[in-house]
């Protein structure tokens, strides 16, 4: 029931093995940050790197000057410049940011924000309360297997009816549909903390309190992170996915009104943003975990 | 423990009951799962500071019986008093190593943060001396600011050493403390340990399979025969102290002691249990 990436899959430690060479890397202080990949000198890694983007790049451009398919493509110089004309400015008060930033950007990005926060906390504190109660996870495991795989697009209509035409309905959607892979691997991540620390934490007489956050919390975190990670991704969707009905702003409200006026040059200036959205949430988020997980990189690339 | 070094008895029996303080005290303790009697009927007595070893095959319930030691679980007849005062709950004044130092250990504290974790409650000034004095006794010191896992085996069960003498026990349980690291590292935590009992004058209690480990570590051993365990014997080792890996492991009275303990296990091994 664990909710994985694919590209960053999360090690059990196992037990480090008894050898010289270990007592050798006790002299240093803390494994080198990122190793060159493939042992390619810099330059051969950045240009690598850059070799699908612009391959990309270049089939949007193809796709654009087709005699269909540049009916509704705009080349990416066109989108681009939409898009700096819209979404930014040049003026310095407003941190040369433009209209459509303020309008529909920020909207967008504050009720993702919202439903992912909301659905951090709830997933962790329920998952954190499953975890430690074998009893309450047999009570709502049902409840929960029910809740993941509702298709949660589908109920839009419902939150609409119970929430109203605001914010509320499109933040909670978004908040009950990303909560399931943090839920899950909150109790996944609690659950397999391990009898032996379990047991040291009882000789210990360690109080409750700082059970839970010395131990279990620190513990399951790798785990909770991996399903925030997958969360996160979810959230931008289903951020566009809310604010296709009933919107007054948003992102997803821009795709839909440039569609329907053939405004296709705006349509892909939102796609732009869409895809800068994505990696800036991405970075930053892996900023955060890189900070508070360094041990447990640590740890795996030592048992590796 | 007074010395009964008899001469026509080739390993002394302990001294009966009452023969001094007795710190813990197993009385008839037996633990059943269900149909399944992991121990029957423990009887023993480990003495105030000095190393007890309990030795016996694997799977004979040595850490069944650990567990009810220190409060984690509870016998289904008989008693155990430590000081005196029947166990509910993990007393006050133990504390325990475990076998897997990487998974007792806490991966995201660093050393020094590890040790002092059980100790939390205690003021900043004293905290931080108790650490700094236990990391020094199982001599970490300079270590504090790295990771467990930074370390080799031994240095890591060095540390959950500190963190169990951090809390100032008066009873200190190991449980197969040193059958994860390699046969010279084992030697230095076997010596490390003995140290440290006689300059601070706890009290020990290791649970181990190896029979060289118990013969050389103990005062006393408490020989438990295959499960249903029963207490086989319990043996007073008269070795002199200080012990070395050489010169006491090349004693005759080593020897002899050892080949009795073999015998002892071996011969239960082959016994039908009742």
């Amino acid at each position: 029931m664990t909710i994985q990436q694919g590209t960053d899959p999360i090690h059990v430690p196992l037990s480090a093995p008894e050898s010289e060479a270990v007592e050798e890397r006790a002299a240093v202080p803390a494994p080198p940050r990122r190793k060159a990949r493939a042992g390619f000198p810099w330059p051969v890694t950045v240009l690598l790197r850059l070799v699908v983007p612009a391959a990309i790049l270049g089939g949007w451009y193809a796709a654009s000057q087709g005699e269909r398919s540049g009916l509704f493509v705009k080349d990416p110089l066109t989108s681009f410049e939409r898009f700096v004309e819209e979404f930014l400015s040049g003026d310095a008060s407003r941190f040369f940011l433009g209209d459509a930033t303020f309008d529909h950007l920020f909207p967008s990005v504050g009720r993702a924000l919202a439903g992912l926060g909301i659905a951090i906390v709830v997933g962790v504190v329920i998952g954190v309360l499953l975890g430690i109660s074998p009893v309450l996870t047999a009570l709502f495991q049902p409840l929960i297997h029910l809740g993941r795989s509702l298709p949660s697009p589908a109920l839009l209509g419902v939150f609409f009816f119970l929430f109203g035409t605001g914010d509320s309905p499109k933040v909670f959607l978004i908040a009950f549909s990303v909560v399931w892979p943090i839920l899950l691997n909150t109790i996944d991540g609690v659950s397999s903390i391990g009898q032996t620390r379990a047991q040291a934490a009882q000789v210990f007489r360690i109080p409750g309190r700082d059970v839970l956050t010395h131990i279990v919390l620190p513990g399951a975190a790798p785990k909770i992170f991996a399903g925030i990670r997958t969360s996160l991704s979810f959230s931008l969707i289903l951020m566009i996915i809310s604010e296709l009905q009933k919107s007054e702003n948003g992102l997803g409200y821009l795709l839909i009104q440039s569609q329907r006026t053939f405004d296709y040059a705006g349509f892909w200036a939102v796609l732009i943003v869409l895809v800068i959205l994505g990696v800036l949430f991405n970075s930053i988020f892996l900023a955060i975990e890189r900070r508070a997980l360094a041990w447990h990189r640590g740890a795996t690339q030592q048992n590796d | 423990m007074t010395e009964t070094r008899v001469t026509e008895n080739p390993v002394p029996r302990a001294a009966s009951p009452a023969a001094g303080s007795a710190e813990l005290l197993l009385d008839g303790v037996s633990r059943s799962y269900g149909d399944n009697l992991a121990v029957r009927s423990i009887s023993a007595e480990v003495p105030a500071s000095k190393i007890s070893v309990i030795v016996g095959p694997s799977g004979c319930g040595k850490s069944t019986l650990l567990r009810i030691i220190s409060g984690l679980d509870e016998p289904t007849a008989g008693r155990v008093e430590f000081e005196g005062v029947p166990v509910k709950g993990v007393p006050e004044g133990l504390a325990m190593v475990f076998q897997d130092y990487s998974r007792s250990l806490f991966p995201w504290m660093r050393v020094d943060k590890n040790v002092a974790f059980p100790i939390k409650h205690l003021p900043a000034k004293e905290r931080a001396e108790r650490v700094r004095f236990a990391i020094e006794e199982v001599g970490l010191s300079g270590k504090e600011k790295l990771y467990p896992w930074q370390m080799s085996g031994g240095m890591q069960q060095r540390v959950a050493i500190a963190r169990a003498l951090a809390s100032h026990p008066k009873l200190l349980l190991m449980d197969e403390p040193y059958a994860s690291v390699d046969a010279q590292t084992r030697a230095d935590l076997e010596d490390l340990l003995m140290r440290i009992q006689s300059e601070l004058g706890i009290t020990v209690l290791v649970v181990t399979h190896d029979i060289d480990e118990s013969v050389y570590l103990a005062d006393r051993i408490i020989v438990l025969s295959a499960p249903p365990s029963v207490v086989a014997e319990v043996i007073d080792v008269d070795l002199p102290r200080p012990r070395d890996h050489i010169a006491t492991k090349t004693d005759p009275r080593f020897v002899e002691i050892r080949g009795h303990v073999t015998r002892l296990l071996r011969s239960k091994e082959h016994a039908t249990p009742v």
